[in-house]
Formats: C-alpha cells, structure tokens, sequence
C-alpha cells in the first residue's frame, strides 16, 4: 500500500523526468504488438540505434541551445551539407578519411560560430538567424551535388561508422552466435551505474538530504540494469555495438561531463536560469553563445558524417527535418522552452522515442503524411507537457 | 560606532555623472562610506539610488567623476573589478539564477575548481556546499538544504541567499539595493537582523531603502538623493518622528543641503 503511494508521489514529483522514460515504453510496448514483435527484435533494435545516432548527437547540441534560450533550426541542413562536403572531400579531394572528418568537424565549427556571431553579437533573433541557415545551407547541398547528384562514397572505412560494428572476440563454444564483447561492455555498465548510484545515494545521505524510500531505490536500479541489460543482450544477438553507438555513448558521456562537473556547465546553466544574473556575476554571456552554437556546428557535422556514412552516399535530400526530431527530441527528453533546464542524457532518450516512432511507422507502413502529422503532434505534446509540468511543478 | 571626518574613507565617489539619452540620472555625486559604517541611501523613485550604486558596483560605467578606493583612485569597469576589491552588491531584483541550487547561486562567476583540464575547470562541489553551509549559520540563515534550487525558496530566503553570496568572499562593502522590498514583515526583521550581523562582523554597508523605519534602525548616516543631485548627509539621531519629518522634507525638494555648491 505505502509502496504504490511512494510510487505515486515519487512519479508525480519527478514527472519531467519519469515522463520520457514512459513515453518510450508506451510507444516501444505499441509497436512491439502492431508489429507481431519484429519491432523489438535483434535486428531492429540495431538499426534503431544507427538511426538514432544522427538525431541523437544533434539532440545532444540542442539540448544546450535550448538551455541557453535559443534555437537552432539550421541543423538539418546543415548537417546533410557537410556531410556532402565530407564525401566531396573523400571522392574528389581524395584526403584520407581522419582528415576529411577532422575538415568537416572544423567546418561545422565555423558554421555554429557565424550563427553565434548574427545571434550574440549583432543581437538577432536565433530563430531569424538560423532560419536563414536553414535556407542558405539547403541551397548549398544543391549547389554541391548539382553536377553529380547523388555521390556515393566508396571508402569502406568511412562507411564502416555508420555500418560496422565493433569485433568481438572469435567463438568459443560457450554462446554462439552471441557478440560477447557487447554483452561484457552491457555488464560493464550495469555495474558502473549501480556503484555510481549507491554512492551518490550514500553521498545524498550523509549530507542529510532527503533519498527516496529503499525500496523505490532497488526497483529503480533494478529496472535501469534491466534496461542496460536488455539492450545489450538484443544488440549482442544480432551483431553487437555499432561504431554509432560508440560514437553517440563518447559524445553523451563527454557531454554529460562537461554539464554536470564544470566550471563551463554550471555558467551554460546559470545563462539559461536568469542571464542578467549570469552577466553581474561576470559571466560572459556573449562567450557561452558562442561556445554552445560551436558546439551544435560540431555536433551538426558529426550527424552529417554519421548520416553521410550510414547511407554511404551524399544526397541532395540529406538532412531533412532532422533539426525537427532534434528539437522534438530535446523537448522529449525534458529541456524547457524557458530555459535553464535539461540533460543531455534526456536528449537520447528523447532521440530514441523520435527514432522509434518512425521505424515504427515505417515497419507497419503507414503512410508518409500521416508519419509527419504523427511527429508534428508528438512535438507539440512535448512542449505542452514541459508548460504544464512547469507550471504545476513547483 | 561614528567615524570621525579625517578618517579615509573605505569608499570614496566624487562628482559622479551619468546620463541614459537625455536622462540624466545623476548629476554630480558625492558619497563617503567609511569603514564599518551603514549608511542609508534613499529618494524618490527614480531618484538614481540604483544607477549610483550600480555605478560603484561596475555595472555600469559614468560618464563623469572618480571612485577612491581607501584613498587610491580607482577603475571599476566591470562587476568582477568591483568584486575584486571588496565592493559586492546584492541587487533590486536579487539575480539569482533559479534554475541552480543556493550553492551553486553563492558562488556563481567564482566556482571552487578541484582540478583543470585545459580551458576547462572541473567544480569541487563538496568544497562550495560546506562553504555555503558554514556561511549560512555564521549569518544565522535558516535554509535546510544548500542542494535546494533557488525556486523553491520563499522572497526572505532568496534575499538571505542573495545577501549570503555577497558575503562569501569577504566583502568591505556591501551594496544592497532595497532588499526589504516584497518581504513579510517577519522577513523583513530578518534581513535587518543580517545587516546588524554584517556590520557586527566588520562589514561597511549601504542600504537602499524606501522604508524608513528600516534605515533608521540600522544606519549610521543618511543620504538623500532627488533628481540626481545628493540632497542632504546627515547622521541618523533624533527619534523616528522627527527622522521621518526630516527625510520627507528633502524628498519632496523642501529642503536642500547642498543647493549653492551644486553648480557645475
Ligand atoms: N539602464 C537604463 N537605461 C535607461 N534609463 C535608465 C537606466 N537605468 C536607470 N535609468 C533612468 O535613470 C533614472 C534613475 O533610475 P534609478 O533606477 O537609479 O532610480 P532609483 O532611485 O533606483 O528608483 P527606484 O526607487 O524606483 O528603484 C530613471 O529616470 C531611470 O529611468
Ligand atoms: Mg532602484
């Protein structure tokens, strides 16, 4: 009885965060049954994770612009133009692979620095400025592949990012057919969450801060290590962790980082939160515009990479209406339009519930216009649940 | 506690002159603090109490005059510059971020690094919550937990935070810009109660206030601002009856201390 009360009080205390989580098992669980379990099977699951990479660092960068009260709508775009430029410079340039990532990394760089420069220094709205992103940057893929249309990257290593997997170590009889690496990294990581848990619990503790009830604790570490455990299980039966996902997990974990323990979170933060107060405390606002919007650049061209290498080709379409599922994705996974609030760990599951709805569709194959109209309502109820839960959530 | 007229002075503002447009917000100030005295800054609205304590505070810059700092001329250009020699200011709007927790709030723009990864410093945060826990009993500020977000405070609980983070880094003067503004009255007693603890603890304060009642229970001295101009500098005595008669009397313009000498 007390059970399902502190339950109760603890979901409804921690909506903004429970939310995500529940959302992506109610659409995981819907499709699982509409699809006669294909959804949910080994082979799925890791094209879902590929999917989710180019969507997932670009929720990740957008996360922080949303923090800090902007927008980026340019992404897209932006990121489907240096991924071009990334096969330009393989096929035509002929660099190695290294150096046309390193180019293009630098170049997505510039690009979030010349948004940061209209929106912080010339005091332009980023919704106007990355607006004319959007435009300026789709005009440049057509102006790109304009002579040779679709270019297809014949560099195996290049294409191995968003199509390889890591090795595994050769088959010894115990678990066939199984990809043991991806299972011990699956162990790996159950363990590192659940000490990290128990220590930040024991830490919470001897501050005299309020922990929620033991039991609540258990079932909490007991389903995230479920979780952990099942996604890797499902990975390690078909062929293992993608290079993707190695890519997404270095870029969170780098992120995460940097949010949470530094000096340049805390003030990405406290800009969100009140940025006059950031200002008088001698923050320079001006400096972390320019640092997040360098930052979504950078992110903007690791999707295009991704993107570029999972279809193994550069297309003229590439990048369309990702800065939506970006945007969708950050609000999935609890950023406020306000300001100040969101994780960049809320942006992948936030990705995953945006990737999982149109596989989803795709594999029960609704048609495309009613996929946009679904996406457009899961949008709009992200930002009405982030208005209520912030109104109420006080 | 009165200071003697050829002490110097822990802050010194002469002649101060700022215009925004066509406004001209001060007009030529002067203003002595000196050390471990509270003094009462108040006027009409508008009146540019805010604009001459931003002016010391290094938010912003005036277009005339000179700051001394115990004796030395000084250039405050910004916040930080200010911060870095003592002057901190608890502002009319607290501006605290909301988002983050009193912790994170006392000391933002003055992080504790543990260590630095190039550009990147890495926060000690255990270091700044026993610091923000130690500095909230030595103010005797009751707030339970140094990990509780600023939103969740009550009006009274943010202006402590806001004058606690003032204090961390060992201020000489403290600048607080109404800070009894939108409070209960028993918060009010609280703040008056923290300014009588600062002071008690050798801090030099100057206290903004439209309420008379809490500038005649803590100031030492008072200084009257109307359009700009300082009007009247005077010692706090009497009782509050004739205080009050008093200061009203230079708000509206009906008396003027300093009318001749106000020339330039
Ligand atoms: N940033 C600004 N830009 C333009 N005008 C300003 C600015 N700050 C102050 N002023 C003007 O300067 C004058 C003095 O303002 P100030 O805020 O110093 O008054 P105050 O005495 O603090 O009033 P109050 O009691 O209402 O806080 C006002 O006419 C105000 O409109
Ligand atoms: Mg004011």
């Amino acid at each position: 009885m007390s059970f399902i009360k502190n339950a109760q009080t603890l979901v409804r205390e921690n909506i903004r965060e429970y939310g995500m989580f529940i959302a992506l098992f109610i659409i995981m669980a819907t499709f699982t049954v509409t699809t006669n379990g294909i959804f949910i099977s080994s082979r799925n699951i890791v094209n879902l994770v590929n999917q989710t990479g180019y969507i997932a660092v670009l929720a990740v960068g957008m996360t922080l612009v949303i923090v800090i009260r902007h927008i980026d709508l340019s992404v897209g775009f932006l990121a489907g133009f240096l991924g071009a430029v990334a096969a330009i410079a393989l096929v035509s340039w002929h660099l190695p692979v290294y150096a046309a990532i390193m180019v293009v990394l630098v170049l997505g760089i510039l690009a979030g620095l010349l948004t940061s420069f209209l929106v912080a220094q010339m005091g332009i709205p980023s919704f106007v400025a990355t607006l004319a992103g959007w435009l300026g940057y789709r005009g440049a893929i057509q102006l790109i592949t304009r002579s040779t249309g679709t270019i297809i990257i014949p560099n195996a290593a290049f294409n191995a990012i968003g199509n390889g997997f890591i090795p595994d170590i050769p088959d010894f009889g115990i678990l066939p057919g199984i990809h043991k690496i991806t299972l011990i990294l699956g162990f790996l990581g159950i363990i590192l969450y659940v000490t990290n848990e128990i220590a930040n619990r024991r830490k919470m503790k001897s501050y005299e801060f309020e922990v929620m009830s033991f039991e609540m604790f258990a079932l909490k570490l007991v389903f995230v290590s479920g979780l952990i455990g099942g996604i890797a299980w499902l990975l390690a039966g078909y062929q293992g962790l993608s290079w993707t996902a190695v890519v997404v997990l270095v870029v969170v974990i780098i992120y995460n980082f940097i949010t949470t323990k530094t000096v340049l979170g805390r003030h990405i933060y406290a800009v969100g939160g009140n940025p006059e107060a950031a200002e008088l405390s001698g923050i320079s606002v001006k400096r972390l515009t320019h640092v997040v919007f360098g930052s979504m650049g950078m992110l903007s061209a690791l999707s295009g990479i991704l993107f570029a290498s999972r279809l193994q080709s550069a297309t003229t379409m590439a990048g369309t209406l990702f800065e939506l599922d970006a945007i969708a994705a950050a609000f999935v996974g609890g950023v406020s339009a306000a300001g100040g609030v969101g994780k960049v760990t809320g942006a992948i599951i936030g990705a995953l519930v945006m990737t999982s709805l149109t596989s989803g569709m795709n594999l029960m194959g609704i048609d495309i216009s009613y996929q946009y109209i679904v996406r457009a309502i899961v949008l709009a109820a992200a930002v009405i649940f982030d208005v209520a839960t912030r109104n109420t959530g006080k | 506690m009165k200071t003697t007229a050829d002490t110097t002075p822990i802050v010194e503002m002469r002649n101060i002159k700022k215009n925004f447009g066509a406004v001209q917000a001060l007009r030529g100030v002067d203003l002595a603090l000196h050390a471990n005295e509270v003094i009462g800054l108040m006027g009409d609205n508008a009146a540019g109490k805010s604009t001459l304590m931003k002016v010391l505070s290094g938010a912003y810059i005036p277009d005339g005059g000179e700051i001394l700092i115990d004796g030395k001329k000084a250039h405050v250009n910004n916040p930080m510059d200010a911060r870095r020699m003592g002057i901190e200011m608890v502002y009319q709007d607290y501006a605290l971020a909301n988002n983050l927790d009193v912790a994170a709030n006392v000391f933002l723009g003055r992080e504790a690094v543990r260590v630095k990864l190039g550009p990147i410093g890495v926060m000690d945060n255990r270091h700044m919550e026993q610091e923000t826990k130690h500095l909230l009993n030595r103010l005797k500020i009751d707030i339970s937990s140094v990990r509780l977000k600023v939103e969740r405070l009550s009006g009274g609980q943010r202006q402590a935070v806001a004058i606690a983070r003032a204090t961390a880094f060992n201020a000489k003067v403290i600048i607080m810009d109404e800070p009894t503004a939108a409070l209960s009255v028993a918060a009010i007693d609280k703040v008056l109660d923290l300014v009588r603890e600062l002071k008690s603890q050798g801090s030099s304060i100057i206290i903004i206030s439209h309420r008379l009642e809490d500038i005649y229970q803590v100031s030492d001295r008072m200084i009257v601002l109307r359009h700009g101009r300082k009007v009247s500098d005077t010692p706090v005595v009497g009782d509050i009856h004739e205080f009050r008669e008093q200061v009203v009397a230079y708000m509206v313009g009906a008396r003027d201390d300093f009318s001749e000498e106000e020339v330039a």
